[in-house]
């Protein structure tokens, strides 16, 4: 059965001035601009990909989502939320954020096409899959490298893979892998896995799945054939090499926050928040894993898109008075 | 029983509703050995029903020598996204999922003349010398695969210089082969310079200048 995904960019005014912009369409931004909507805040979110959603497009299945006793496909659960926001009145441009301009009454927004001005701002940006620092990672990426196991998993039928991490990511992307895999490495640099243990126990028991801990990646070696990557035991201090077709990494991610380097105070590399999701500067607002936290997961980044939204309209209500 | 559901032909419906010039899809089909040309054929006969201004166009890939050359066609399913002239968008493999939103978008991209370039990019196009043929390989699950298809979209229609195909590749494994194609998207330059992933506006032009 064939489907057809309909995203197309709003068509908004740049002239306009709009009582908050959301920059970022993951779950913590799509839950604000639900709330924001309803409050019927002339709200605006940016979001530099076609398809909003963030981390969850890039996710199989989710299963510790509220609401949901069968496991949700990550872009089955950001579209029903695009929608649902979207029947609020929720606008979507498909701009990429270049820099902003936080302090004073009125605060900027700059992308490639337009400059866009709001009373608020909500910062939504997430965060991105952290890189091994490989030499050639970056030329490979799309091409044997890869961050995206949805993505790309399907490219490898029959293929021999390693996927390098130990949390709950690359656990539960190695199983989602390993239905196209012939093989596949799960290489870690410690022997304890953070992985909750449901999932390690799923990982021990797919035949396809060797572990190998206490392991780093040393090189990439994607010129050669085969294909292979140079890994190193750390314990033994012993190298050795890995025939592999790809390898998919999943060892944390770094927060989004380069669009507001010395602007906002941070904590941690993350943006810090103060109560009610506040930032350092008024009128601006944090969610989601962009912000300093304990837990970064879509139940959390929801909750902390909806504080967000009902301080911003209390905000505004006052500002009016 | 229709390919496109309700809920999806009452927002094509509000999209399309922003047409101002006509546009004709001129699909390039045959009954045999051709993967989804069936459904891609069902699939534009529901849209060119959901606004007057917009038609389809059907040739035989087989049998229709003038027409295949005269839009270039060397596979199918094909569509050519026809206005005033030919621009040179083209669609091999059938727009499904989210490749979708690129059919949509460069219907009404062709139809309004509406555009989003940067100044750098038209600049660059305004001065372009050699004909440039830009292949977006592309998956009907790569949610990150539209905004490249869209992009070099944009460039053919901007620039006489510039052609640009959507390839949906699972479709046209010995491409994948040829291409070595092990993610999408991968755009590739006048068949020989490649970029991974959906790359910005410069990016591209950086690769395209490098490619000249
Ligand atoms: C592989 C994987 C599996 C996961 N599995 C689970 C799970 O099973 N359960 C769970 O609860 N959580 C899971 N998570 C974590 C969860 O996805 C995140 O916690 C959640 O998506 C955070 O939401 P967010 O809205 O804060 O940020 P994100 O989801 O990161 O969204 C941020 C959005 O901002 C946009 N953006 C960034 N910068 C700009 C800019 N300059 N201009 C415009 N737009 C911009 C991005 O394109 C993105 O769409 C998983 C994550 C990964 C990577």
């Amino acid at each position: 059965m064939l489907d057809f995904n309909l995203n197309l960019s709003a068509t908004a005014d740049p002239s306009e001035l709009y009582d908050v912009i959301i920059i970022g369409g993951g779950p913590a931004g799509l839950t604000a601009g639900l709330y924001a909507a309803r409050y019927k805040l002339k709200t605006l979110m940016m979001e530099k990909e076609m398809v909003p959603g963030g981390q969850l497009i890039a996710t199989q299945w989710v299963e510790n989502y509220p609401g949901f006793p069968e496991p949700v496909l990550g872009q089955k659960l950001a579209k029903d939320m695009e929608e649902q926001a979207k029947l609020f009145g929720l606008e979507i441009m498909r701009e990429d954020v270049e820099s902003v301009q936080l302090s004073g009454e009125i605060k900027e927004v700059k992308t490639p096409y337009n400059t866009w001005k709001a009373k608020t701002i909500l910062i939504a940006t997430g965060s991105s899959p952290r890189k091994l620092g490989l030499a050639d990672e970056a030329k490979y990426a799309g091409n044997g490298v890869s961050y995206c196991a949805t993505c790309d998993g399907p490219f490898y039928p029959d293929k021999v893979v390693a996927v390098v991490g130990g949390g709950n990511s690359a656990f539960e992307e190695a199983l989602f892998i390993a239905k196209y895999a012939r093989k596949l490495y799960l290489i870690h640099r410690s022997d304890s896995f953070t992985a909750d243990s449901i999932l390690q126990e799923r990982v021990k028991a797919e035949p396809k799945i060797e572990l190998i801990p206490n392991t780093v990646v040393e090189s990439l070696a994607f010129a050669e054939n085969p294909r292979h990557l140079m890994i190193k035991n750390i314990v033994s201090n012993k190298e050795s090499k890995l025939t592999v077709d790809g390898i998919f990494i999943f060892i944390g991610s770094i927060p989004n926050t380069g669009l507001f380097d010395g602007q906002l105070e941070l904590e941690n590399g993350y943006i810090k928040s103060y109560p009610d999701n506040a930032t350092s500067i008024e009128g601006v607002w944090v969610a989601g894993d962009v912000q300093e936290k304990k837990l970064r997961q879509v139940a959390t980044a929801v909750g902390d898109g909806a504080n967000a939204a009902h301080a911003i309209n209390s905000y505004l209500l006052h500002r009016q008075a | 029983m229709p390919i496109l559901d309700d809920k999806v032909m009452q927002e094509v419906k509000k999209a399309l509703e922003k047409m101002q010039k006509p546009v004709t899809l001129e699909l390039f089909s045959q009954s045999f050995e051709c993967g989804y040309c069936k459904e891609t054929h069902q699939l534009l006969e529901e849209l060119s029903a959901a606004n007057p201004l917009l038609s389809m166009k059907l040739h035989q890939f087989e049998s229709d020598a003038d027409a295949v050359k005269q839009f270039g066609i060397d596979k199918i399913p094909a569509i050519a996204v026809i206005g005033e002239k030919d621009y040179g968008i083209r669609f091999y493999g059938i727009p499904a999922g989210y490749e979708f939103s690129s059919l949509l978008s460069a219907i009404l991209l062709v139809s309004t003349g509406i555009y989003k370039l940067t100044t750098e990019t038209k600049a660059f196009l305004d001065n372009l010398k050699k004909p440039v043929h830009l292949q977006i390989f592309v998956t009907p699950t790569c949610p990150y695969c539209p905004p490249a298809v869209m992009l070099a979209h944009q460039m053919a229609f901007y620039s006489e210089k510039v052609k640009a195909d959507m390839v949906e590749i699972s479709e046209f494994p010995h491409l994948a082969q040829k291409y070595s194609v092990q993610g999408v998207p991968r755009t590739t330059i006048n068949e020989k310079w490649f970029v991974e992933g959906a790359a910005p506006e410069a990016m591209l032009i950086a690769k395209i200048k490098e490619s000249l």
